[in-house]
């Protein structure tokens, strides 16, 4: 059952699993040069950033992700 | 279906007196029960909504302040109805500073991870199911989950993109006044239309190619598949996750090309020290007098009047037409962790309309301020701006500032101010029709719908302040 009011796209459903594998290899290319920065020693924490990650802060779920940071 | 049909033919049945914005979804509705704001939830979603409650879901989001919280009135076979916190004043994805916008943005996706990892999925992703209350954005669409079914891509991604990433991209290429085109585009700027704007590098960043110009290419071949012969290709969460997150790191580092260096305007401006103090001791002793809870500050910049005000306020709105002045404002709310102030972008001029279905979706700034109706209403240097620059009799201006409170307290540039001498020479030959700009127009005129409490000039500046009634 779809309850839906609105039009997906349908070519946004199809495409999804194309950027979905283009996100994959941003992420992954992020996450290898946050850890050769963090490595040389580049990386400063700033405490002054306006917003914070994505996760919620849910005691129950905390565990369940799998952060690399 | 049936069953939605049948959802459907309750709501227009129904005597309670439904919201005007509350009827895409047949889940459920929004209607005012004596001024109070109460939601009912049909049978249809049931299901959800005590798994959502059970599970704690509803709870988790409740304290993080995430999703606006709301407390069970009644619950039969027919409906449940539910009545969330009071939200003293809404404003509009048109309204919002960039900030807001980024924020606003990044909750969305934020609850969509968060659903995905308890087995739910935002079902719209809608820029209007986003309000700022208590210095932060909040979703205040309850019924937006529906059940995660495995391996199926997200039905709101391409609303997300059309409400979020298209806007905030544009705006952070071509400046924050792409934001007001949500105004125009109700549910969305077209796909199509985002990419045409952006410029050609865009075509070379991997995730704008992939997130915008390919699904523009994608929306265009599969528009006229109407039989839905077209295979849904299957997503994997894990794939879905990878959309999000990238999404959320992208925007989290989006910023405005034009970042100005806001926050120096009243450096600019033609105060000495002591005259910027003494305006603001008058303000806060009218203020104080008038024992005042709400506030509304037009022209309000970046909120520095209402900081000064000492006593303690429980809600202040402060509007300004620069984006930048807004978002310097919203950063300061972030930093200081400020829960009283609602910043939005307006421009009194050309304030938001009504608009969507039936020309009542969204309500209009007046429909909003008149039933918010502040206590006091600020407006400092604002009079000449509207009369020099905007061309609005004195005696329309002060119709405009009756609808909002009792109370106003304005502040009159006169004509030797330097600001206001510069609007006149702008004029060159027409100087003259500004004849009229002087404080005795300016008292008779506004004497027609306000009384005069007191005044008092600001020393060491050509500014006189006013404290006005509503007659």
């Amino acid at each position: 059952m779809y309850s839906l009011y609105f039009d997906p796209g349908l070519g946004a459903m199809i495409l999804q699993a194309i950027i979905a594998a283009v996100a994959g290899v941003i992420l992954f290319s992020k996450n290898v040069m946050y850890k050769i920065k963090t490595l040389l020693g580049l990386i400063k924490h700033d405490d002054q950033e306006l917003f914070d990650d994505i996760n919620v802060n849910d005691s129950k779920s905390e565990n369940k992700t799998d952060s690399d940071h | 279906m049936l069953t939605i049909r049948r959802a459907k033919i309750k709501q227009t049945v129904t005597t309670k007196a439904i919201h005007s914005s509350s009827f895409r979804d047949p889940s459920g509705y929004v209607f005012t029960d004596n001024g109070v704001i109460k939601r009912v939830i049909n049978p249809i979603y049931f299901e959800h909504y005590y798994r959502l409650k059970s599970s704690g879901f509803f709870n988790t989001l409740f304290k993080n302040e995430l999703l606006v919280k709301h407390e069970e009135l009644s619950a039969s076979d027919d409906e449940i109805i539910i009545q969330p916190e009071f939200i003293p004043f809404i404003t509009y994805p048109y309204e919002w500073c960039f900030n807001q916008y980024k924020e606003a943005a990044l909750l969305t996706l934020k609850l969509q991870k968060f659903c995905l990892e308890n087995g739910f999925s935002l079902k719209d992703a809608s820029a209007f199911n986003i309000v700022f209350h208590n210095g932060k954005a909040i979703f205040i669409d309850t019924l937006s989950f529906e059940f995660y079914q495995e391996n199926t891509p997200w039905r709101a991604y391409k609303q997300f993109i059309t409400h979020f990433l298209g806007p905030l991209v544009l705006a952070h290429f071509h400046g924050s006044e792409m934001l007001k085109l949500s105004s125009n585009f109700i549910d969305g700027i077209p796909v199509k239309t985002i990419a045409s704007l952006l410029p050609f590098k865009t075509k070379l960043n991997p995730f704008l190619y992939s997130n915008i110009h390919l699904l523009a290419k994608f929306e265009e071949k599969h528009s006229t598949d109407y039989k839905g012969e077209t295979k849904v290709a299957s997503l994997s969460k894990k794939g879905q996750l990878n959309i999000i997150e990238s999404l959320y790191s992208y925007i989290k580092k989006l910023e405005l090309k034009e970042a100005s260096e806001w926050g120096k305007y009243y450096e600019k401006t033609n105060y000495s020290d002591t005259a910027f103090q003494l305006k603001s001791a008058i303000i806060n002793k009218w203020i104080n007098t008038l024992n005042t809870k709400t506030v509304i500050d037009v022209g309000g910049n970046d909120g520095t009047f209402v900081r000064r005000i000492t006593a303690p306020l429980q809600q202040a709105l402060v509007c300004d037409i620069d984006n930048n002045a807004v978002d310097y404002n919203y950063k300061q709310i972030k930093q200081n962790k400020e829960r009283f102030i609602t910043p939005f972008v307006l421009d009194v001029l050309n304030p938001s309309a009504t608009i969507g279905f039936n020309n009542q979706e969204r309500q209009s700034f007046i429909e909003r301020v008149s039933a918010f109706h502040p206590d006091v209403t600020l407006a400092l240097a604002v009079i000449h701006h509207m009369s020099l620059s905007g061309n609005v009799p004195f005696s329309a201006s002060a119709k405009f500032f009756r609808a909002f409170s009792n109370y106003l307290i304005i502040e009159f540039p006169k004509r030797e101010d330097s600001w206001v001498q510069r609007l006149l020479k702008s004029k060159g030959e027409f100087e003259s029709y500004f004849d009229f700009y002087n404080q005795v127009n300016f008292e008779s005129a506004f004497s027609l719908y306000f009384e005069l409490i007191e005044k008092q000039s600001i020393e060491k500046s050509e500014r006189v302040m006013y404290l006005f009634k509503v007659k």
